[in-house]
């Protein structure tokens, strides 16, 4: 129970007080309305005693009466009527609300703080206006009329003669059995007569003359004069004057009205009292209690007798007699079962027994509570019930039995008063708070529950109360279902109290979090919502829009993009790719992009990318880096996607959406307009914005929506938020459990009901992990990708591919269009691309002559450039020269960036020029996604915006065509045809891979030609005499070629980046290989290798002479020729024959070595064994291996293939051998030869060892680099037959190198010579 | 069987499953008062016999309809059961081992290394087991 003003020793002593009748006459009566108040109520303020009242009792003991208070009221001859009382009490209820500025109490309790008011002014009204209201009962008799007033006036004509006739009156009443209300306490009633007196209108003589008559004939202690309106009115009227009347008036009134609501259906009612026996009036209770108990006392029975006793000394506060007088009589009652008569003694014995001075006896709590049981269950009264809790209950309280009174005021709620259960359970509630240790939820509970019987009693401003109260324990403790429930009621009261701003935080409330309600219900509570929210909005149309709860955003995954949505393709022409919203974010490939921009700004800043560059972001995401303002262009759009998401299982409807945003606009010289310009959507001159009419989000779904600024003018924007009317669609769910508002249940306003609000977008940026600071604390970057700032006009370029495939075989060569152009109103130049693959594309050399133009007639031509010829020379090469420079290739450039040959190299605004563009699949089978980075600047310099980019992902699907498999290896003869030195022998193998039979019908391989520095090829070999080199599908060809070093004399004389063409047709058309797209290609394979050897031999010098040595003797093992291999393919598609065409490259390195044009698939090691110790110091690569080091001397016989000797003349055939030694390395090389033959066993001897050489057996010789020296030998045979002259071993080191041991080189061939006896 | 409840050291809940939907707010309403009688039976218990004191609360308050039980694990997560007290077959001791049941069941859920302790309890092994005990019992 809640605190009280009063102390309970005060309260019950002023519940039950003396009561005197008063009546006046029709004059008096009109006296005393003349002040506006009745006589009764002219008394009030002065109803209680200040002094001591003494007072004899039966023992003749004086007794003590302090604060005597007596209750005079206007007689009143009807009981009161029970739906009168419930007004009353409901208006005094509602009349008394917890003060503005009440300063609440603090509980902590847990981990809860309440702020909890620790009083209820409202309970003790409304307590005591109950126990004033109490009916009397026969039962009973401390509401009994204790004595009479009666009231005369001054002014009457005759005043005594009118008291004489009041007392007639008086007497009536109490002894006419018309009567029975009210009630006397005493047969004789004390009379006490008073005259009024007007001090301002009557004579005052008159009536002093009046009251000595009184006296004489009444007696001096049963008169009184009583002068009214003493003051006279021509005082100063400002002067204050205490009103006493002023707090009883309010009150007043309302009793006032109720009276007189009495007094007009006064005959009416006795009319039906009759018929229905007074069906509410509490006689009903006695009647029913003569049939329960069959039991009623006359008025003069001794044990009424008692208790009449006992409630007077109740009433003069002699406790002690009362309790030992209402004890007798209460065991009396009990053995005559009188159980009503019983609980009344019951009851006050309790209450005199707790007001007894000193205390000689605990509380008899269970004394109330069989008067409770007894008047509640066997008597059915339940306002006898009330008035026992009550008093019970205020009493266990003072005693800090708060378990106790909660338990008793909860059982005593009843579907039969909601007020009053709702009181109680409030009680009920400060009872639990009040606990030693508190219990705070059931606190909660039952001030839910008290709030729902206030509702249901009309007590809105009280349930909304309780139910905040209740909220507090509620609130973000993860009881869901229970907050909303409260949070729903919340809103509904505040709503029809009209506090609206409450209504909508409550609903929002529910609405935004995470709700486990049914789809009915959240329906309900979102067009409640709405509903309410548009009430708020009506009453303030023009403040600023306030923030809506749903749906919500997700403002970390906001994108925000600049630039124009890409046009789809258009027809054969097919825009770049680009970036767009449409793509997701991929780790992998922007850091691909970023590599390729920074490459690209590299080669433009010689080499060094600037201090101030960053990427280029055109997207602006979570992943991307947001750290700075991001630049927008003018005049180009800036797409905002906001990601909705739609917590309601009913689906919400956003209409009229668009972006909110701040301008501040910027004159061209940068500086700030003095006015900064904020919002909105009314400017159009300045930003555009795109209104999206109607966005529809289904429940719990995501769904972004893009939204569109176009700028017109430079300066600094910032996006806000976003700004719509939220609604949602109508009839898909009807309303139920919960009833519609009142007002709106006609079911049509789902149609119409939207609200407009804002939400806004704020982005937190990434936690700051750098510093110490930020380490230990949690700091946030900044993230701006809200913020543009929009840049002067940029060129902006756009880019079509034209004729571009999608399917290649590997190698093939396809010539495309692309078409660049300018769609901004500022000239471009420095159009650049930049790809990691620029093996797949070329725009031809960068000499005019090399590259074939023809853009249009383009059809059925061959991509190559063709020279036709005559087939005579088909076996001899024709060579021509190109230098990678020309190609875009040379040492140093970076191969990834090739600028793109424009015309101008500036492309004017609005101009378009198409250039072609080959393309070569790539060697690997599948689907390769090759990227392109085109950069470009403004002809303008721009502080802000150096260059921008466009961006193009191209998807080629390769399948597979030839491999081609080469080795070169030296021939064994010493000299080509014009006598000089190296030559070699390259082997070409061919495969037809492709495997699609129906596709690809067979492989023509048109040409073959070299491509190096000091090699060319110089004839065919024909192996095969398949002349046509045609290949079926899975057949495979081999052809063979001659190789010769260039002529050094050109080779002198030409740079070092000169390469030298030699093409072998097959054909009648010769390719021109030095020449675009051929040359091209070869280049662009060759260059990621030509990188690394330049590496490798840079490293190489650096070291000492040791590798030297080694380099030397690798080098005399390399060559550095190159194979292309041109074919074409015969493709049936659609009934219809295709000529593809294409090129193979094949780099051979070293002798002997197999060369593939594909790149060979390397086996990964499954996994390769961890390693518990380091590895120890692995000696440097110093030592060439012994492969190496037996290639250094090469040799070869020179012999006549046939010898006939006569053995019948000479039995001993000598033949002369040549044998020829040449140095590969560039070095000087000792070499020993060694004649003798090899014994390793007896039996090889016999068989081999029928020839021996003659003369010199061991040569040591020195052959300086490349030099070639021949020795004369000499064979001595002694039998015909076949033998192998490969002999002679060779064994070779560095000269200035002493510590390498001579090593035996690779035997040459054998060489077998026959000889015949003739 | 009405509801069982599982509900964290901080009196915020970690599982509800009422059978009866319709009602389910009366029994979170329940369940949340019934929070205030287990802290003042624990607070009750002498500090010293916190330790070997029993982990079933027994009754905690009856009302019309339903009788509420309690049970408090040593880390004092609370159960509750809110059962029908129309039910006579329910005495004391199935109520125990009832609630033994679904403490070992919520000790599982708790070894899951994957199950954050504090979070919403929504492993199926735990609901399957709560189906089966309503169903035992209704």
């Amino acid at each position: 129970m809640a605190q009280c003003v009063q102390s309970v020793q005060e309260l019950i002593p002023d519940s039950f007080v003396p009561c005197v009748a008063a009546l006046c006459s029709d004059e008096a009566e009109r006296l005393t309305r003349l002040n506006h108040l009745s006589f009764a109520e002219l008394l009030k303020p002065f109803s209680r005693l200040t002094s001591e009242v003494h007072m004899r009792d039966p023992n003749n003991q004086l007794h003590i009466i302090k604060n005597l208070k007596i209750a005079v009221s206007n007689i009143i001859t009807q009981p009161p009527q029970h739906g009168a009382i419930r007004k009353l009490l409901n208006d005094v209820v509602s009349g008394c609300q917890p003060a503005e500025g009440l300063v609440a109490n603090v509980i902590t309790a847990g981990d809860y703080d309440l702020n909890i008011s620790a009083t209820t002014p409202w309970f003790e009204s409304y307590r005591e206006t109950f126990l004033q209201s109490m009916p009397a009962s026969d039962h009973e008799f401390l509401n009994h009329y204790l004595a009479c007033m009666l009231v005369a006036s001054s002014g009457e004509a005759e005043p005594m003669e009118q008291f004489s006739k009041l007392s007639q009156e008086q007497h009536r009443i109490q002894h006419n059995n018309d009567y029975s209300y009210p009630k006397w306490f005493i047969p004789n009633t004390l009379k006490y007569y008073v005259l009024l007196h007007d001090m301002s209108a009557g004579d005052e003589q008159r009536a002093e003359s009046i009251y000595e008559e009184m006296k004489q004939k009444y007696g001096t202690q049963g008169c009184y004069l009583l002068k009214i309106n003493s003051r006279t009115s021509n005082r100063a009227s400002d002067e204050q004057i205490p009103d006493p009347w002023s707090q009883y008036l309010q009150k007043n009134s309302v009793q006032n009205q109720l009276i007189s609501r009495k007094g007009l259906s006064r005959s009416l009612f006795s009319a039906t009292k009759k018929w229905f026996s007074g069906s509410k009036v509490p006689e009903k209770s006695i009647n029913e209690l003569k049939n329960t108990s069959g039991l009623l006392y006359p008025p003069e029975a001794p044990e009424l007798q008692i208790r009449k006793m006992a409630d007077l000394c109740f009433l003069v506060q002699h406790y002690d007699l009362a309790y030992s007088c209402y004890h007798t009589a209460k065991k009396d009652f009990l053995n005559d079962q009188a159980m009503l008569y019983a609980a009344g003694a019951l009851e006050m014995a309790a209450v005199s027994a707790f007001l007894q001075p000193g205390a000689p006896r605990p509380y008899p709590a269970h004394y109330m509570d069989t008067a409770i049981q007894t008047y509640r269950d066997v008597c059915k009264n339940m306002v006898l019930a009330e008035r026992c809790v009550l008093l019970s209950a205020e009493i266990l309280k003072s005693q800090s039995k708060y378990s106790e009174a909660a338990a008793l005021l909860i059982r005593l709620t009843s579907e039969d008063s909601d007020l009053r259960s709702a009181l109680l359970l409030e009680q009920a509630a400060h009872c639990f708070i009040n606990m030693k240790s508190p219990m705070v939820r059931k606190y909660a509970f039952h001030m839910i529950l008290a709030g729902h019987r206030f509702s249901k009693a009309g007590q809105k401003k009280h349930a909304l109360r309780c139910y905040c109260q209740a909220m507090q324990v509620y609130k973000g403790k993860g009881w869901s279902l229970a907050e909303d429930h409260i949070n729903f009621t919340i809103g509904r009261q505040s709503y029809t109290l009209r506090q609206l701003d409450n209504a909508v935080s409550a609903f929002r409330h529910i609405l935004i979090n995470e709700s486990k309600q049914s789809a009915a219900q959240q329906g309900a509570f979102l067009r409640e919502y709405l509903y309410v929210y548009k009430n708020v909005s009506q009453l303030s149309p023009d403040g600023p829009f306030p923030q809506l709860p749903l749906p919500y955003i997700n403002s970390s995954a906001t994108r925000v993009f600049f630039g124009h949505d890409r046009r789809p393709a258009d027809g054969e022409k097919q825009a770049a790719t680009h970036v767009s919203l449409d793509q997701e974010y991929d780790s992998e490939s922007s850091q691909q992009w970023r590599e390729l921009e920074e490459q690209v700004v590299a080669v433009v800043n010689k080499g060094v990318i600037p201090s101030s560059f960053h990427p280029t972001q055109y997207c602006l995401n979570s992943y991307s880096d947001n750290s700075r303002f991001p630049l927008a262009v003018v005049e180009e759009p800036i797409t905002v996607e906001v990601a909705f998401r739609n917590p309601l299982k009913v689906p919400l409807l956003l209409t009229d959406l668009s972006l909110l945003w701040k301008f501040q606009p910027k004159d061209i010289n940068g500086k700030d307009n003095e006015e900064v310009r904020e919002l909105v959507t009314g400017e159009p001159e300045m930003i555009g914005t795109e209104v999206i009419s109607e966005f529809l989000i289904n429940n719990e779904e995501s769904k972004v929506a893009r939204l569109k600024l176009f700028p017109h003018h430079i300066g600094e924007l910032h996006i806000l938020g976003v700004v719509y009317n939220l609604g949602t669609i109508q009839g898909s769910l009807t309303m139920d459990g919960i009833g519609a508002l009142p007002g709106c249940h006609t079911g049509k306003y789902s149609l119409s009901m939207s609200v407009r609000g804002r939400q806004d977008l704020e982005i937190q940026g990434p936690r700051l992990n750098n510093t110490k600071e930020e380490k230990t604390s949690i700091t946030y970057g900044p993230d701006r990708r809200l913020d543009p700032i929009i840049t002067e006009e940029m060129p902006l370029l756009e880019v079509f591919f034209i004729h571009f495939p999608t399917e290649l075989l590997c190698g093939e060569i396809r010539k495309a269009y692309v078409e660049f152009a300018n769609v901004s109103k500022c000239p471009l130049t420095g159009l650049k691309v930049v790809s990691k693959r620029p093996e797949f594309f070329t725009f031809g050399g960068n000499t005019a002559v090399l590259t074939p133009l023809s853009p249009s007639a383009s059809e059925n031509c061959s991509a190559y450039k063709t020279v036709v010829t005559d087939s005579t020379s088909v076996c001899t090469a024709l060579t021509s020269s190109a230098s990678s420079v020309d190609f875009g290739i040379g040492i140093g450039s970076q191969p990834e960036v090739i600028p793109v040959p424009l015309p101008d190299t500036v492309l004017l605004p609005g101009a378009s020029v198409q250039l072609p563009m080959w393309l070569r699949g790539p060697d690997e089978e599948g689907v390769h996604e090759i990227n392109f980075l085109f950069y470009y600047e403004s002809v303008k310099k721009q502080p802000k915006i150096r260059h921008r980019i466009l961006r193009h992902t191209a998807v080629i699907c390769t399948s597979r065509s030839l491999n081609v498999k080469a080795t070169v290896c030296r021939s064994n003869s010493l000299e080509d045809e014009e006598g000089k030195g190296d030559n070699m022998l390259v082997f070409v193998d061919v495969e037809n891979t492709n495997t699609s039979e129906a596709g690809v019908k067979e492989f023509h391989i048109v040409q073959v030609s070299s491509s190096s520095k000091h090699w060319k090829l110089q004839k065919s070999v024909n192996l095969s005499e398949n002349k046509d080199a045609k290949l079926a599908s899975r057949e495979k060809g081999k052809f063979c070629f001659k190789v010769i070093r260039c002529n050094e004399r050109e080779g002198a004389t030409q740079s070092s980046e000169k390469y030298t063409f030699a093409d072998i047709i097959f054909g009648n058309e010769q390719i021109i290989s030095s020449a675009s797209p051929c040359a091209d290609f070869f280049y662009r394979s060759l260059s990621s290798e030509l990188k690394k050897p330049q590496t490798q031999l840079s490293m190489h010098t650096e070291k000492h002479s040791v590798e030297d040595a080694v380099s030397l003797i690798q080098k005399c093992n390399k060559v550095d020729l190159n194979i292309v291999i041109l074919w074409k393919a015969y493709v049936v598609e659609d009934s219809k024959q295709l000529i593809l065409e294409g090129q193979h490259h094949v780099i051979l390195h070293t002798i002997g070595k197999e060369a593939f044009s594909y790149p060979q698939k390397q086996e990964q090691p499954e996994m390769e064994p961890l390693k518990f110790f380091r590895p120890e110091n692995t000696t440097a690569t110093s030592r060439p291996s012994l492969e190496q080091l037996s290639n250094l001397i090469k040799t070869s016989l020179h012999y006549p293939e046939t010898f006939n000797h006569p053995f019948h003349q000479k039995s001993l055939c000598l033949v002369p051998v040549t044998l020829l030694l040449s140095n590969c390395s560039k070095a000087d090389v000792d070499v020993i030869v060694d004649l003798r033959h090899k014994t390793t066993s007896p039996e090889a001897l016999e068989i081999h060892g029928s020839f021996t050489w003659l003369g010199q057996t061991q040569y040591k010789l020195q052959l300086k680099g490349q030099e070639i020296l021949s020795l004369q030998l000499k064979a001595c045979f002694v039998h015909t037959g076949v033998y192998n002259l490969g002999t002679p071993r060779v064994f070779a080191k560095l000269s200035d190198q002493v510590t390498v041991f001579e090593t035996s080189q690779q035997n040459s061939m054998p060489a077998l010579i026959i000889i015949n006896n003739v | 069987m009405a509801q069982i409840a599982v509900i964290a050291k901080e009196n915020y809940p970690l599982y509800i499953r009422s059978t009866p939907m319709e009602n389910e707010l009366k029994f979170h309403y329940m369940v949340h008062t019934s929070l205030d009688v287990v802290d003042e039976k624990i607070s009750a218990m002498g500090k010293a016999l916190v330790d070997q004191r029993e982990l079933y609360l027994g009754l905690l308050y009856p009302t019309e309809d339903y009788k509420v039980y309690g049970y408090v694990t040593n880390s004092k997560v609370k159960f509750v059961m809110v059962v029908d007290s129309s039910n006579t077959a329910l005495r004391d001791n199935e109520i125990r081992s009832m609630f033994r049941k679904l403490h070992n069941s919520y000790t599982d859920v708790m070894c899951n290394p994957f199950y954050n302790p504090g979070d919403r309890i929504q492993s199926r092994a735990f609901d399957n087991m709560v189906t089966s005990m309503m169903i035992q019992v209704c």
